[in-house]
């Protein structure tokens, strides 16, 4: 048992109108150590794509809190995860990031598999001197107990737990506005890219969510973008975030907000417009027909959804996938990957991937600023002077029971929400996280 | 005239003490006004991605403007992740003359960053075009970085590959 109590760890007073975080969840190895039992090894946890094996025999691996996981899709088409290690001694089987393998074959001792886990061969078996007991045991490799495919984003848990569509609930509606931008889905541009920071990986679940950062982390891409708006030239390109009134601070009226969801999935949101700016432009008028106005123009708007843990996708100016791994509580692995609609033209995929690098990548104009900001707050929580961090009381007044009219719009039923102007910046969002971080971590901590 | 090994050295040179020294105007001034500057990302462990318009880069710019934005980033004082920059020293070497205009070259760069006390290397290949200027001196008309190590520690910027 670990000797903090939640209520030293997280301070959730709605009566008092008091919602506050201490420093120590981020810093405290131990319960990091917890937080990989009860969260990333103790329940649904994203995966990847089915898109990232697309034929019979295809693979790619991943990992589930520090576990290696292997998904594979057989014969007949038929994906499945499995833990990627070897029932003999523990080697990993499948050794690079993705490929095609009708066999599996251990490195170290040759035992085999198929691309549906069964075992297919021991070493010299008749030879071994087994006894009966073994021949009783499998020796396929260990499948994960919980897996599923929802509109091609592929989940998975190492332990039992609920069916996939109670773990997403109403969240699943929003990853329908990403699943459905192309009827033939969604694919991973080609290039991945990974980075990492030396902070807690909870720094990246809120940094997505934080509306309040933008202007104050990212003047910079700010600046230079209204600078190639007012002197275009051919090697620039223009972006969506130029056109868009939410990030100016002088904008009126509501210009976004946020929903919170059980299980810790939350969005933010900021209004942009069905824009040409926008790559999605080309599909409006297909996705108006097909998926009705309201959704489409959700479509367009600046959406950053988080499905807890571990999958962000945000959408502005392009649309990055990101998967957060954390390695311990002070640093933490990003994958990240250009998400895009499959039969895009290749002017909107030029657009999307132009974009995408000067925002998102680590080598680009916006990311660095949120990742060294990260590692400075992580320097900040070493201290226990004033435990309390003072992060999540923004919107507190504003936020309400329930969704409002937008989400009514494409009959999205959030547990909460906020409607915001341009300085509002919703921080209750945050909220969801800590509230499904203290359900999952109740079993290990005193009250 | 033809491109001698010793200019194209002189040139490499040259570039890896701009940065290292943080003279990016006279940085730029290497660059073709047309230039492309490019570092590829990877598709998966042994090969790069090789269509900038269908693939992802970690950078991809046509047109040294973009470069002069990047600079301006850089100096504005408006980027946490800018300043301090981290010190750095490019080792250029294995510079190869492949053809009229192509120049390939290995590149070590040594990086301490004393905000998060942290040492780092970046290592790869360089792949060149160079083209005459209207005096006579040659100019990068095209860059492409082959980052070898691409898991990258927090930031990668221009001056630091």
């Amino acid at each position: 048992m670990f000797e903090a109590s939640l209520a030293k760890l997280i301070d959730d007073r709605p009566g008092d109108g008091v919602f506050r975080v201490s420093r120590a969840i981020f810093d405290d190895p131990a319960l990091f150590d917890l937080e990989m039992k009860r969260i990333f090894e103790g329940g649904w946890v994203f995966l990847g794509l089915a898109s990232q094996a697309p034929g019979p025999h295809d693979f790619f691996t991943t990992t589930v809190g520090r576990v290696p996981v292997l998904v594979s899709r057989d014969g007949q088409g038929q994906l499945a995860a499995f833990v990627n290690s070897c029932p003999h001694r523990g080697a990993m089987i499948a050794q690079t990031m993705c490929g095609h393998a009708k066999l599996h074959v251990c490195a170290y001792h040759s035992w085999s598999f198929d691309s549906a886990g069964r075992n297919k061969g021991i070493k010299w078996k008749n030879a071994g001197c087994y006894t009966p007991a073994f021949d009783g045991e499998t020796h396929d490799l260990a499948r994960l107990p919980a897996f599923a495919d929802y509109k091609g984003f592929l989940f998975g848990s190492l332990v039992p737990t609920v069916p996939l569509a109670d773990h997403l609930g109403e969240a699943a509606k929003l990853l329908d506005l990403v699943a459905e931008q192309s009827v033939d889905g969604m694919e991973l541009v080609p290039g991945a890219v990974t980075f990492t920071y030396d902070g807690n990986w909870k720094l990246q679940l809120e940094n997505c969510s934080d509306a309040y950062h933008f202007t104050s982390a990212h003047p910079s891409y700010i600046r230079l973008l209204e600078q190639r708006k007012e002197k275009p030239d051919e090697a620039t390109i223009g972006s969506v975030w130029a056109e868009n009134p939410a990030w100016s601070e002088e904008a009126e009226g509501i210009q976004g907000g946020s929903y919170s969801f059980p299980g810790g999935h939350v969005l933010n949101w900021g209004r942009m417009d069905v824009s040409p700016a926008l790559p999605l432009y080309e599909r409006a008028e297909e996705l108006a027909e097909r998926v009705g106005i309201a959704r489409r123009d959700w479509m367009f708007s600046m959406r950053n959804l988080t499905i807890f843990p571990n999958l962000q996708v945000a959408e502005n100016a392009s649309s990055q996938l990101r998967v957060i791994r954390p390695l311990s509580s002070g640093r933490t692995e990003m994958r990240t990957w250009c998400l895009a609609p499959k039969g895009e033209s290749n002017e909107a995929r030029r657009q999307r991937i132009r974009q995408y690098e000067d925002f998102f990548n680590p080598s680009g104009m916006a990311t660095p600023d949120d990742t060294v900001s990260y590692e400075n707050c992580q320097r900040g929580f070493a201290s226990r002077v004033e435990p309390w961090l003072q992060g999540y009381a923004r919107g507190l007044g504003a936020s309400k029971e329930g969704g409002n009219a937008l989400s009514d719009s494409i009959g999205l039923q959030p547990a909460r929400s906020v409607l915001a102007d341009a300085q509002l910046c919703d921080e209750t969002l945050f909220h969801s996280y800590y509230r499904e971080w203290a359900r999952r971590m109740a079993g290990e901590l005193r009250a | 005239m033809t491109l001698t090994l010793a200019a194209a050295e002189a040139l490499l040179t040259r570039e890896a003490l701009y940065l290292d020294r943080a003279q990016w105007d006279e940085w730029l001034g290497l660059y073709t006004e047309d230039a492309i500057f490019w570092m590829p990302a990877w598709r998966d462990e042994l090969t790069l991605t090789e269509d900038p318009d269908r693939e992802l880069s970690l950078i991809y710019y046509r047109g040294r403007r973009n470069l002069e934005d990047r600079v301006w980033r850089a100096r504005s004082g408006l980027s946490v992740a800018s300043a301090p920059r981290a010190r750095s020293v490019h080792q250029v070497t294995n510079i190869l003359v492949e053809a009229d205009d192509r120049v390939t070259a290995a590149f070590a760069v040594h990086l301490f960053d004393k905000r998060a006390e942290r040492t780092h290397s970046f290592f790869g290949r360089y792949d060149y075009r160079l083209a005459r200027d209207d005096d006579g001196a040659w100019k990068i008309a095209a860059k492409k970085i082959i980052l070898l190590n691409d898991t990258i520690p927090t930031v990668v910027d221009f001056y630091s590959v």
